[in-house]
């Protein structure tokens, strides 16, 4: 059996929802970012239902999910579209297979390890992670920063829990077991 | 009244949402009561990321909310209070989800037996606020911008794309509401940070279908949308319309001053709005 026989997403709780989906691309409709995706939610549950996993772990389309939940109310079939993409990027996450020219794994990445750090976030410390490995986006925020600093809406300093160790405690109990080849 | 408190971490940083809601607290004698060592909610990361975590990092409030003795969990971030709703009602849903939170949780030294009421500051206000009592700010023209996670997706509170209740709170202590078709359409959230060209267009929809429908001010209840819609005007020719906080209006409306409101943290001055004849 080939690799793409498995489903990756098969433990998705209610991903058999999906096969209630109509194809009415309402969700599609809906979404403030699907101009940017490649294959808008519409089409990533019909390339699921076809089994055509390799293109959905590599999509950008959960990626591209805002979590404004546009679609979610107005989905015919009540399929909770949102919950499905964070779903989605758990799975993705797992798999490795994100994007590699996607700037919102990065993002994401240094949001998580500050609060795996400190407990809470500090925005200023998550972009400047973040900046490691995106320095020109970094540069070009300067101006806004210093405009934010001005006014008392920037923190250098890193908020932190009481407790930080209660926290990574949380994260180490939490963690997934990887099972390598 | 006392309330349990959840300020997440833009709260403190925000345009003034801290210094207008502790304001507008003191003067309707409602005592914040912060949950003592709350951490980060994990926002609309942690549950693309790991289910279990993303559920205890919330859940881990619920276990704090019950030792203070409390009933509901009070939050001003509409992420914030969508991540912890989305928890609780996971929680609700999924024992087995439950019993492994649970089991995390004890692991810290903490029990969860019950999920609080999560409930928007907005709630709390409107429940609060007396009628206005003034004809100050009846010409003042307010947008209402409720961003998305406070209806959507489960509409409990309002109608998830045609919710009223910030409209009518409003409206009622005093100022004149200009309706529009705007008001629960995406910003872009993280997104437009990280993408901010791609995303730029969405605050301008927002933004000039206010303006078109006559408003002066915009009024949000979200810290990620406040700066949106405040940075995206200070970055380019916008209309220059202030962002501000729901309490901030709250505060002038009860006599307040703009200084103890934190007015002067918006990068769009609402100085010319407020001080015009």
């Amino acid at each position: 059996m080939s690799q793409n026989d498995i489903n990756p997403f098969s433990a998705i709780a209610h991903l058999e929802r999906i096969n209630q989906c109509i194809q009415c691309g309402t969700c599609s409709g809906s979404c403030p970012l699907a101009d940017l995706m490649d294959h808008a939610p519409r089409e990533l549950f019909a390339l699921l239902r076809e089994g055509a996993y390799d293109e959905v772990l590599h999509s950008n389309t959960p990626w591209f999910c805002v979590s404004c939940y546009a679609c979610m109310v107005r989905c015919p079939r009540e399929i909770p579209v949102t919950d499905l993409m964070y779903a989605f990027k758990e799975v993705i996450t797992q798999q490795g297979t994100a994007p590699k020219n996607h700037k919102m794994p990065d993002m994401y990445q240094a949001f998580s390890r500050s609060i795996k750090d400190t407990g809470k976030i500090t925005e200023s410390l998550v972009m400047a992670r973040y900046g490691m490995k995106h320095p020109v986006d970094a540069l070009k925020n300067i101006p806004l920063a210093v405009k934010m600093l001005m006014r008392g809406r920037l923190e250098l300093k890193a908020q932190k829990v009481a407790a930080p160790k209660a926290i990574a405690r949380l994260f180490a109990l939490t963690e997934i077991p990887q099972d390598k080849p | 009244m006392k309330i349990c408190f959840y300020p997440g971490c833009s709260f403190a940083t925000s345009a003034g949402y801290r210094e207008s809601t502790e304001a507008v607290c003191r003067k309707l004698d409602i005592e914040l009561s912060q949950i003592p060592d709350w951490n980060c909610c994990g926002a609309t990361v942690m549950f693309g990321e790991n289910k279990l975590r993303a559920t205890a990092l919330a859940a881990r409030h619920f276990a704090l909310v019950q030792t203070m003795g409390f009933e509901e969990l009070v939050t001003g971030c509409n992420a914030c209070y969508a991540t912890l709703r989305k928890a609780a009602r996971l929680l609700a849903a999924d024992e087995e989800l439950f019993r492994k939170t649970r089991g995390v949780l004890q692991n810290l030294g903490l029990e969860l037996d019950r999920i609080p009421k999560i409930r928007h500051l907005l709630e709390v206000l409107v429940e609060a606020m007396p009628d206005s009592a003034s004809d100050k700010y009846k010409t003042l023209a307010v947008g209402a911008y409720y961003g998305c996670q406070l209806t959507r997706p489960d509409e409990e509170l309002d109608k998830g794309e045609h919710p009223q209740i910030l409209e009518h709170f409003l409206s009622r202590i005093g100022f004149s509401v200009k309706e529009h078709s705007a008001s629960t359409r995406c910003c872009g959230a993280s997104h437009a940070v990280i993408y901010k060209n791609e995303c730029q267009e969405l605050s301008t929809r927002i933004i000039r279908e206010i303006e078109n429908k006559g408003a002066q001010v915009i009024a949000t209840i979200c810290p990620l949308c406040q700066f949106n819609l405040d940075q995206a005007q200070s970055q380019n020719n916008g209309p220059g319309l202030p962002v501000t906080y729901f309490t901030q209006l709250a505060g002038l409306a009860l006599g307040l001053a703009p200084a103890e409101l934190g007015l002067n943290k918006l990068l769009i001055s609402a100085d010319k709005v407020l001080t015009r004849p």
